[in-house]
Formats: structure tokens, C-alpha cells, sequence
């Protein structure tokens, strides 16, 4: 099937050579974005020089981490057409159940980080079944499964928070424990993720199918791809991720587990990919892109603070952020077809 | 596809018995359906109050009071209608984000500059119509997706209402004696064998609603609004400046969200910056009630009335599941009620769009 789509034989009988499959290595969106990213560190490191520094560079790539791995699986949904935005509540249920294990039982790293990604991707399992089966449209089902997470999260949290944390997931975090050679553990985990998930979307079969389910569903059913099953993995594939994620979290912050963490974060996934260049209408995006997505929203936050203006501002910034991203991705959409 | 409909139809026809017909009803007439589920959580709650099972009494009384909460969520609601039904993925994320900044906009001009009550209210509402202009704009001139562009004005919005209020908020005197416009009072003529009901249900609700229902169903904008959120292309043809109509539904939305704000900062006696935005904010809430009234997410359906008996349902709901179970156990069933209320009344709606067509 995918073979016969990239293959490209040269036209016999006289009619146009198939377009091309494969987007460039680089999509506008990513260059803007490298220019732009490397615009502000430039600014930053100017007017406060403590910017350039690992003591400020390293924090800021830690904090990128969970949301960027939790971006590459709302990139696959909404590389479909889909949304979700029950993440925020997922990373409640997720980090909540994974530390009071941790506390109760005292479980070492390894069976601790792979029950975080079970509970995620069973909450994922729920959303796709939901999504892919129940036929309904998913901005509706997850803002329904979100409220259903919170309940399930806040349950488990009682009234209290989560108290006296182990530092088993001290790896993950800011501290000398989080780094080797220099590298923060969480941002290399998330490059290594981003690497298998670009590979996967620009070379796998089902990985372009999942774009030809966003372009049109229909158009993709009939041409035999197996819709619902991609659907729903891509679904099961974000709750794994945002359970590693909430690994990443625990181990950013302190000993006690508030019953905030992961608030707001879905909003700002979505606005990582979709500055990526991920179009939300489904049908295009790159995980690349949304990593970048994610420096950038991180940078003007850490920028904001270490400029030292209120730090309510760098919301403010992420809007005009994500109205100039997708501002120029459509207006570069219009000249393309024009042309 | 065609063929099973065809067959179900004929089926339809022939057992046209009464109990096939109310289950139609119930399923294709979601204000049937609402209701029905009203009553039910009004016997089931009632009952559970005889049996002695809640804490206070779910009496009418409490019933009333309770329709403190249904003001900014019914009109709410109603803006997400607006913006729903304009089609093309429409939704305003930004809502909760224009109720802090013109709660904002209200303290300064009514409690600070203490210009007055009505050119204050005046003030906000610009506010809220800019704000809702700004979404129209990105969405019907730009051709942004309402998605994006409403989180993009949900942060830009909610970071300046902050920033505006230096982070406190606003209590003047004034501020605090407004919050009179919040109480409950006798209905006139009727109202002494009739429990008190919230000021806010006459001085915002009613006429918010009035509003849209005379907009939606006896204007042109309506007409036109429902015609290209049923299809875009169509309404083109039609001569429909579709532009123009997606920017006023959005900038309706605003406008709503200006007037919420004002209600707000009357029950709270204070304009908080952040009075939107907290917690799980007021967008999710009023989508949730708009598509539980029946509104299509994919544009082009919906009702006044659903939203209005969607909001009654969520509002009684949750004051009876206060008094079955004390302190946080409440709030969170209140969470999970409202999930599974959401996928059930979407699920429905897509047995009712295979089984009987579309949906009324």
C-alpha cells in the first residue's frame, strides 16, 4: 500500500508524476520557529546575562520535557483531526496513584514509571474507545472523560496532598541527581521519544496513514486503512506519554504532591503543537515542530521571569505567540495555493 | 446507509405504537428528554429528603436559591450557542478569560472611577464586544480555526486582566453595597406564596435569554447564523455575508461574557482577576451545558430552550448532590455527574442521529 504511494515511478503513459509523499526534512513552520527561538536567546542572553548559563538553560529544556512528550501525543491526535483535552486531569490521576504507591510501598524506579504509563495509557484506552467507537466528536468526549479524571483524581488524593515523597524520581528532576554528563535525563528521554515518533510518522506506514485520516477520514477508510484501531492508539499512545510525563513532574517538584499538578497544562500542549505547526484541522503537522512549539513557550515563560517583569505576562505572550505561529502558517497556506 | 434507514422508518411506521412515539420524542426532542431528566432528579432528590438522607431540606426554597449558580452558566451557555452554532468548529475557550478582564474593566469604572452604575455596566459591555470582536476577527476574517484563536485570546485575556488589576482585587465600598444586585427577592403581584429568587434571573438571565431567542428565531442574523453553521458553502451562495454574521455571533459571545462578569462581581462582592479563570474556569461548564441542551457541535442546531433546561438540570443536580454527601465528596460527585452527563447526552445524540435523523 505505502510502498506503492512513495514509490515513485516516472509517469509512462504521459499523465503528471505522482505528487510527492514525503514533506522536506524542515517545514517552514520549524525554520521560523529556529529563527525565532534563537532570536530570543540571543535578546535574553544580552539583557540578562545570567540567561546563557547551563544554571539557566538546563532548568528550562527540564521543565520543556513533559510538556513536549506529552505534545508528541496530542500531535498524533490532532494529526487526526482529534483533540484532547482531558491531559491536565490525566496527569492528576496518573501522578497521584504512581506517588501514593510510591509511599505506600516504596516500588524502585523502573516498576514506578511503568505503572505511571499503565494507569496513563489505560485513561488514553478510555478517550479512544470513546472516540474511535462511540463516533463522537472529541473536543466533546474529553472535556466529558476530563471531569470524570478529576473526580477519579481527586478521590484518590482525599482531601490532602500526597506527603513525604521517596526521591526515586529525583532523576528526573532540576537537581545534579536529574543530569549525566550534563544532560537533564527528562529532555534526553523526550528528544529520544521525538526521534522514534518523526521517524515513525515520516517513514511507518501507519504512521502516514494517520495523516491520510486527518485529511479525510472517509477517503482513508475506503482506501483500506483501518481508521478506528489508528485512532485509538494514538489516544492509548498520549496517555503512556503523559503517565511518563507525570513521572517527569513528581520528580520536578518537591516532596509533597499538590492536588494542582498538571492544571492548565492541556491548554498549553495544545498551544506547544499548534505553534509547531501542527494544523488543527488535522492532515499536517511534524512532533519536530512541536518540541520547538514547546521551547519557545518555555523560553518566553523562564525570559519573563528572569527579566523580571510580572510573571502573569508571559501568558500574554503565549497567546500572541500562538496568533502569530498559526497567523503565518495560514497566510504561507493561502500564497501556497494560490500559487 | 440509506437501505437500514429505510428500514428502520418503515419499522417506525408500522409499530407506531404510543410508547415507540414518547421513546421518539424523548430522543429526538431534546428538551423532552431534559425535562424528563428534571423531574427524575427532582422525585429522586425529594424522596431522598422524606427517607431523611440529606443534609438540609431540597425544598423549593433551596430549589430557588440555588438559580444563583444558573445565571452566569445559563448565560454562559447561551454564548456558546451563539458561537456553536456559527459552525466551522466554532467554540469561545476565551469566555472565562473576558469575564475576569471586564469584571476588571467594572471594578475600576464603577468602584474606582465611581462613574455610575449604568454607564459602568455600559463600560463592561464594550469591553465584553471588543473582546468578542477580536475573536470574530481571527476567526471569520482570518480564517483562524475558532479553537485556536479562542486559546490564543484565553491567554492574552486572561494575562491582562492580572496584569491590569495588579494581581488584587478590586473592593471598593461601592463594589461591596453592589452586591445587593445579587439577592434573591419576591416576585411582584405573584411572588408572597412563591419562594424568593435570585435579582440576577430578572436583571440578566431573562432578558439575556429574551435576546437570543428574538435573535436567533426573528431576525435575519439568526436565520443566517443557523443557515451557515448548517453549511458554509451553501450560505455563500445564498448571498450570505457569512464574514460578517461569524463575527457578530463571537462578538455576542463577548458581549454575554461582559455582561456575566458584572453578575459576578455581584455575588462575589468584589472584582477578582482571576474570577473566570480559577479552578476548571467557565468555558468547560458552559460548553458542557450547551451541548448537554442539544446544541451540534459541528454547528448549525441548537436551542434556546435546551440551554435553559440544561442549566436547570447541572444546577438542581448539584445542589441536591451538596446535601447528599458533606464537604469535598460533594463537589467531586459534582465532577463526575457533569462527565458523565456530557458523553451520555453526545452518545444519545448519536443514537438519535442514526436511528430518527436529525436532531431537534
Amino acid at each position: 500500500m505505502s510502498t506503492n504511494l512513495e514509490s515513485r515511478s516516472p509517469a509512462t503513459d504521459g499523465t503528471p508524476a505522482p505528487r510527492k509523499i514525503l514533506p522536506s526534512l524542515v517545514t517552514g513552520q520549524e525554520g521560523v520557529l529556529i529563527g525565532i527561538i534563537a532570536v530570543l536567546w540571543i535578546l535574553l542572553g544580552l539583557l540578562t546575562p545570567a540567561f546563557l548559563t547551563s544554571g539557566s538553560i538546563l532548568p528550562l529544556l527540564v521543565a520543556v520535557a513533559p510538556i513536549a512528550l506529552i505534545g508528541v501525543g496530542m500531535t498524533f491526535i490532532i494529526i487526526t483531526a482529534g483533540i484532547d483535552v482531558s491531559v491536565a486531569a490525566a496527569i492528576m490521576v496518573t501522578a497521584v496513584i504512581t506517588s501514593q504507591t510510591m509511599v505506600a510501598t516504596g516500588i524502585p524506579l523502573i516498576p514506578a514509571v511503568l505503572l505511571s504509563i499503565g494507569v496513563g495509557a489505560l485513561l488514553g484506552l478510555v478517550n479512544g474507545l470513546l472516540v474511535a467507537y462511540g463516533k463522537i466528536h472529541a473536543i466533546i468526549i474529553t472535556f466529558g472523560t476530563a471531569n470524570v479524571f478529576q473526580f477519579i483524581g481527586l478521590r484518590f488524593f482525599g482531601s490532602s496532598t500526597v506527603n513525604g515523597l521517596p526521591d526515586t524520581f529525583d532523576v528526573f528532576g532540576r537537581g545534579e541527581a536529574g543530569r549525566t554528563l550534563g544532560i537533564p535525563h527528562s529532555f534526553a528521554i523526550t528528544l529520544l521519544v521525538v526521534a522514534v515518533a518523526w521517524w515513525y510518522l515520516r517513514h511507518a506506514a501507519s504512521g502516514r496513514h494517520l495523516f491520510a485520516i486527518g485529511g479525510n477520514e472517509n477517503a482513508a477508510r475506503l482506501a483500506g486503512i483501518k481508521v478506528k484501531p489508528l485512532v485509538l492508539m494514538t489516544y492509548v499512545i498520549t496517555g503512556a506519554l503523559v503517565g511518563l510525563a507525570a513521572c517527569f513532574f513528581i520528580g520536578q517538584g518537591t516532596s509533597t504532591l499538590e492536588q494542582s499538578v498538571g492544571a492548565g497544562r492541556e491548554l498549553l500542549v495544545i498551544a506547544a503543537v499548534v505553534i509547531g505547526g501542527t494544523s488543527i484541522l488535522g492532515g499536517r503537522g511534524t512532533v519536530f515542530g512541536t518540541l520547538l512549539g514547546a521551547i519557545l513557550v518555555q523560553t518566553v515563560t523562564s525570559g519573563v521571569t528572569q527579566l523580571g517583569w510580572p510573571s502573569q505576562l508571559s501568558d500574554l505572550f503565549v497567546g500572541v505567540a500562538i496568533i502569530a505561529a498559526v497567523g503565518t502558517d495560514i497566510l504561507r497556506e493561502r500564497s501556497r495555493r494560490k500559487s | 446507509m440509506t437501505t437500514t434507514a429505510l428500514k428502520n422508518n418503515e419499522v417506525g411506521h408500522r409499530q407506531e405504537n404510543l410508547g415507540y412515539r414518547a421513546v421518539r420524542m424523548l430522543l429526538t426532542q431534546r428538551i423532552a428528554l431534559l425535562g424528563l431528566l428534571i423531574v427524575v432528579v427532582l422525585a429522586i432528590m425529594t424522596s431522598l429528603d422524606f427517607a431523611g438522607a440529606l443534609s438540609g431540606s431540597y425544598d423549593a426554597d433551596y430549589l430557588a436559591a440555588a438559580l444563583i449558580s444558573a445565571v452566569p452558566l445559563a448565560m454562559l451557555g447561551l454564548a456558546q450557542l451563539m458561537v456553536i452554532l456559527s459552525g466551522r468548529g466554532g467554540i469561545d475557550l476565551s469566555v472565562g478569560a473576558m469575564v475576569s478582564l471586564c469584571g476588571i474593566v467594572f471594578g475600576y469604572s464603577y468602584g474606582i472611577w465611581d462613574l455610575g452604575l449604568f454607564p459602568a455596566i455600559l463600560i463592561t459591555a464594550v469591553a465584553g464586544v471588543l473582546c468578542g470582536a477580536l475573536n470574530g476577527f481571527l476567526v471569520a476574517y482570518m480564517g483562524f480555526p475558532p479553537l485556536i484563536a479562542t486559546l490564543a485570546t484565553f491567554y492574552a485575556l486572561k494575562s491582562l486582566a492580572l496584569i491590569v488589576s495588579g494581581q488584587k482585587p478590586i473592593s471598593t465600598l461601592q463594589i461591596q453595597d453592589f452586591f445587593s444586585a445579587a439577592q434573591s427577592v419576591e416576585i411582584p403581584v405573584i411572588g408572597h406564596s412563591l419562594p424568593d429568587v435570585p435579582l440576577g434571573i430578572f436583571t440578566f438571565l431573562i432578558p439575556t435569554a429574551l435576546l437570543a431567542w428574538v435573535l436567533l428565531n426573528r431576525t435575519t442574523f439568526g436565520r443566517r447564523l443557523y443557515a451557515l453553521g448548517t453549511n458554509d458553502v451553501a450560505a455563500i451562495w445564498a448571498g450570505v455575508d457569512t464574514r460578517a454574521n461569524r463575527m457578530l455571533a463571537y462578538v455576542l459571545s463577548g458581549l454575554i461574557s461582559g455582561l456575566v462578569a458584572i453578575v459576578i462581581v455581584a455575588q462575589f462582592a468584589s472584582a477578582r482577576p482571576d474570577a473566570g479563570v480559577s479552578g476548571n474556569g467557565l468555558a468547560l461548564p458552559a460548553i458542557t451545558i450547551a451541548v448537554l441542551g442539544g446544541v451540534a457541535i459541528t454547528g448549525g442546531i441548537g436551542r434556546v430552550s435546551g440551554i435553559l433546561l440544561a442549566t436547570l438540570l447541572i444546577v438542581w443536580l448539584n445542589a441536591g448532590i451538596l446535601l447528599a454527601f458533606a464537604g469535598n465528596e460533594g463537589t467531586q460527585l459534582q465532577l463526575l455527574a457533569l462527565g458523565l452527563l456530557l458523553i451520555g447526552a453526545s452518545l444519545l445524540n448519536n443514537v438519535t442521529r442514526k436511528k430518527f435523523g436529525v436532531l431537534h
